[in-house]
């Protein structure tokens, strides 16, 4: 009989999923149909067009799209390592050593993950117009990470502290080192951790927009929020590019999350099967 | 992996970090004029940074010792982007788009007369716009005015013989054409633009947001009597709903698309409607705003400014040079042609009136154009009347009128 | 980093609000207390706390509650899961803005496609109405609202808690099954407690980017008609583009509140940790 039971159960799990993930999709979708609308029709009362305008999915790259998108890549990738290399070992020291100032250090990441970069653009601006660094790519590298290094440690704090220390120690009676035990034992235990931190880093930082407006002052250095904004005019809205370069822009990150869900799976197998 | 990774990014950001240092480096043998420039367009393709590139490439060629850096900023970013960069000390040489005169208060600015050789030529009737204490410090490089643009084949299918002339008329045109299932009037009071929509009603019933004298007079009995006459309209259902939450952009477009009957517009609009394609030439048309009484004597002008910063004061030649330049006929044509604007010179103006002659209504009404009050508050209370006027429509327009009048006289 | 990248703006931020400040940004000296006196003496203030608190208690916790059954939906093993999973990423992959941009135009009183919809279900037989205008009405342009910071806050929210689920030993869960308790039971008893550091993490950073969102609202309604469906952060976005003091005195209002929640929640769960 166990046998049995769990097939049509995984089926209506299966059917339920499916129903969400689509609610979830529904307004990219309308996204992708309004971006597919020729200007005519673009005001219609109608679900779909009764033309399809293909090209302004084509168009879009004759324009600076494709360097956006490459410094949106690098600004993303770059704060997401910056950050986790920093917070991995500041998540670990927090979680697993009692110092003064613990909950102050803890509270400290949060305050500083409530601030908006909208209340600080003129300080950081100041800032990085001191280090010379107003448009270039290290300065949006930098503040992203700034401000998501604390979500990170956060985060990665609250995993580490849920592994047992006991399974450190036995590794280090079994003669490892502290450098070996981290990353043989509590990094694989913490990778879920870890991954939604460089997730949640990658996003952040893919899709900041206030600050990177600030500090870039030629195409040559704007991320795709900023390009993307430019289609917002003063006295009309290119719909179409707009959303078409969005629905694109969304593509980079879900191709990164599928390529990592991945490796979470296999690294929860490879814990298990231990 | 990871490590490697990351070393190369490290190296190749080092990398490109010294060659923007050894390029910075090579530049400063000859002079270098930053200007930045509201972006007139929508996307990068009518980026206004190819027009200014294409005059700082001209100019370059002919004075091969300037080279002038242009950098184009989003129309709704352009005041903060401004403002960051001269808070932190790091000014333009030269600026276009949005005026402040603070800046002129603050000493920051070239007069126009020590930067063009021609001062005179820009538009006579903006220049006190951009003028501080008796000297003008704004040169005028491109203006719009507003008319009333309805839609023809909407007018024709309600049997309205032509574009209304007073209040009771627009009224009794708008309901016709909501029959129909069309808004009837759009009225966008929306905190996008409400400033420019409110002044043309308020000056249909001969009010404004100043007295004859400057003093503020926001809440004036006709200014009131006007909120009234609008609200009865709304309620009446004779616009679109809730106009307090609608943006002139969605408006426009809406216009574009055949499903408004009329509302205040300007040249920008003349491309959108091409864009859409829904209205032919002959279905849409431009007439005097509507009035209380009568049509309007003087509709609203706008105008965008030049500007140039002293920094040091050392490169006011260049300045000069390069504005003198700029400011040729062809170029203040080509502009006003490429985003549908006006030009901000008299001989410019003339030379347009030639090229495009559907524009000349426009034209011919900016010399005695009304503007918007040439007070430093004015900004703010500018924003106060975009975020609260919508709330005016309603029961109590007086309150809301009040409230914005203390705000002004408080910024005072 | 933090400290260069994220403290020292906060210190410039709390000095302005004690600075008298010109619209576009030179101070002109001192200003004393009185930044907050024309904070408190807005008339919108009241309505906007109220507002501010509603939108912060209602998308937190529904969020965190859809997010749990939602974690436990994507934790079963079915066919497809990992696909299915890909989608649910999509409201936090794109942007804010361009969620609530996509919402917006979907809502449009004469043509949104949620509009259409309505319309053929026989529910909105008018075009343009009042009732078709969803955002120009502020107490349901408010829920509209809520509901997309909803939307958008699920997805995070589900993964911190799937990340937390999987962290779990299924040896825990087969004991139990021997010991014969029943699916709910286990769920209460052993998956609920164990699943309680992701849990804090994903409320706490729910709590903190709910209390800041600012692009689903500016985007929507700019807070508008007036500051009637403003928040706290929209409010001081409003004023900072005319009133610079009051507007930063507003940020440490803010960051005042945020900080309470804050305290107030780690004394609770470490009195709770405690006693557990």
């Amino acid at each position: 009989m166990p046998a049995i039971k769990p097939r049509p159960r995984s089926l209506a799990y299966a059917g339920l999923a499916y129903i969400v993930a689509a609610i979830f999709l529904l307004p990219y979708v309308e996204m992708v149909v309004s971006a597919l609308r020729p200007a005519n029709e673009m005001l219609d009362r109608t679900y779909v067009p009764t033309h399809w305008n293909w090209h302004n999915f084509v168009d879009i790259w004759t324009t600076d799209f494709g360097q956006s998108l490459r410094i949106s890549l690098e600004v993303a990738s770059g704060s997401t390592l910056l950050v986790l290399l920093a917070a991995i070992p500041a998540a670990y020291y927090t979680a697993r050593y009692r110092f003064l100032g613990r909950t102050t250090f803890l509270l400290l990441v949060l305050v500083t993950q409530m601030f908006q970069p909208t209340a600080m653009l003129v300080g950081i601006y100041r800032e990085f117009l001191s280090f010379g660094l107003i448009d270039s790519v290290i300065a949006l590298i930098l503040v992203n990470a700034g401000f998501n290094l604390a979500f990170a440690v956060w985060i990665l704090n609250a995993y580490i502290s849920a592994i047992p220390v006991e399974l450190e120690e036995a590794a280090s009676i079994d003669g490892a080192s502290r450098v070996g035990t981290l990353f043989r034992i509590v990094l694989p235990l913490a990778l879920p951790g870890i991954v939604t931190a460089l997730i949640f880093t990658f996003i952040n930082a893919w899709n900041e927009f206030i600050v990177a407006l600030t500090l870039t002052t030629s195409p040559a250095t704007e991320p795709l929020t900023v390009m993307l904004n430019s289609y917002i005019g003063q006295y009309q809205v290119d719909w179409s590019h707009l959303f078409a370069g969005s629905v694109i822009a969304t593509f980079p990150v879900i191709i990164l999350f599928a390529l990592i869900e991945g490796k979470v799976v296999s690294g929860l197998t490879a814990g298990s099967i231990k | 992996m990871h490590t490697v990774r990351f070393r190369s990014l490290l190296l190749g950001t080092l990398t490109s970090c010294f060659l923007a240092l050894s390029g910075a480096v090579a530049a400063q043998a000859d002079t270098v004029l930053t200007l930045v420039a509201a972006d007139y367009g929508t996307g990068p393709a009518d980026s206004s940074l190819k027009y200014w590139q294409t005059i700082a490439d001209a100019f370059h060629a002919a004075n091969p010792a300037i080279t002038v850096k242009v950098q184009t900023v989003n129309w709704n970013d352009f005041d903060t982007k401004i403002q960051t960069m001269v808070q932190n000390r790091q000014y333009p040489d030269i600026t276009e788009g949005d005026y402040f005169s603070n800046y002129a208060q603050e000493g920051l600015l070239f007069k126009a007369r020590e930067v063009l050789s021609d001062p005179g030529n820009p538009m006579p009737v903006f220049t006190q716009l951009g003028s501080y204490d008796g000297a003008q410090y704004g040169i005028p490089f491109t203006t719009s005015s507003r008319a009333l643009f309805y839609n023809k084949k909407l007018f024709a299918e309600a049997g309205i013989a032509g574009a209304p002339k007073t209040w009771d008329e627009l009224m009794t045109d708008a309901g016709k054409i909501r029959a129909l299932g069309h808004i009837g009037y759009g009225l966008p009071l929306g905190p996008e633009e409400a400033q420019a929509e409110t002044l043309l009603w308020l000056l249909g019933n001969g009010g404004g947001y100043q007295a004859a004298d400057g003093a503020w007079a926001i809440n004036s009995a006709q200014n009131v009597e006007t909120l009234q006459f609008m609200t009865k309209l709304v309620q009446t259902g004779d616009t679109e709903p809730n106009p307090g939450t609608k943006n002139r952009a969605d408006l426009l477009a809406q216009f574009a698309h055949g499903q408004v009957g009329m509302l205040n517009g300007l040249t920008a609009l003349l491309p959108i409607i091409k864009q859409a394609g829904v209205l032919t030439d002959n279905d849409w048309g431009t007439a005097t705003i509507a009035g209380k009484a009568g049509p309007l004597e003087k509709t609203l002008g706008v105008c965008d400014f030049v500007a140039a910063f002293k920094g040091d004061g050392s490169k006011r030649e260049a300045i000069k040079q390069f504005l003198d330049f700029a400011y040729q006929d062809k170029y203040q044509v080509a502009f006003a042609e490429r985003y549908n604007l006006l030009p901000g010179t008299t001989s410019g103006a003339a030379a347009f009136a030639k090229v495009d002659p559907a524009l000349v209504p426009f034209l011919s009404a900016l010399p005695k154009a009304v503007q918007y009050p040439n007070a430093p508050a004015w900004a703010q209370i500018k924003t106060q009347i975009q975020q609260n006027i919508g709330t005016a429509i309603g029961p109590d327009p007086k309150s809301v009128l009040d409230a914005i009048q203390q705000a002004a006289l408080k910024a005072n | 980093m933090i400290a260069v990248v994220v403290l020292w703006p906060v210190v410039i931020m709390v000095r302005t609000a004690f600075q008298k400040i010109s619209p576009d940004g030179f101070i002109l000296g001192q200003a004393g207390w009185r930044n907050f006196v024309f904070l408190w003496q807005e008339p919108a203030l009241p309505g906007i706390l109220v507002r501010t608190s509603i939108w912060v208690l209602t998308v937190v916790v529904i969020t965190m509650l859809i997010a749990l059954a939602m974690a436990q939906l994507f934790n079963q093993e079915f066919p497809g899961r990992r696909v299915a999973r890909w989608a649910l990423i999509a409201p936090w992959a794109a942007s804010v803005v361009m969620t609530a941009i996509v919402f917006r135009w979907s809502l449009n009183a004469d043509n949104g496609i949620i509009n259409v919809a309505l319309h053929d279900l026989g529910l909105m037989p008018v075009y343009g109405t009042d009732a078709a205008d969803w955002l120009g009405r502020p107490v349901v342009a408010f829920a509209w609202m809520m509901l997309v910071a909803i939307f958008v806050s699920v997805p995070f929210s589900t993964y911190a808690l799937l990340a937390g689920l999987q962290a779990i030993p299924t040896e825990t869960y087969e004991a139990a099954r021997i010991d014969g308790a029943g699916a709910w039971r286990i769920y209460i008893a052993i998956t609920l407690p164990l699943l309680r550091p992701a849990f804090i993490v994903a409320l706490l950073i729910n709590v903190m980017n709910v209390f800041n969102s600012f692009p689903i609202i500016w985007e929507m309604t700019r807070g508008g008609p007036g500051h009637q469906t403003s928040t706290t952060t929209t409010f001081m976005y409003q004023l900072k583009q005319s009133y610079i003091g009051e507007s930063a005195a507003m940020s440490v209002v803010n960051f005042a509140l945020v900080l309470l929640i804050v305290l107030v929640y780690l004394r609770a769960t470490s009195v709770q940790g405690r006693a557990a």
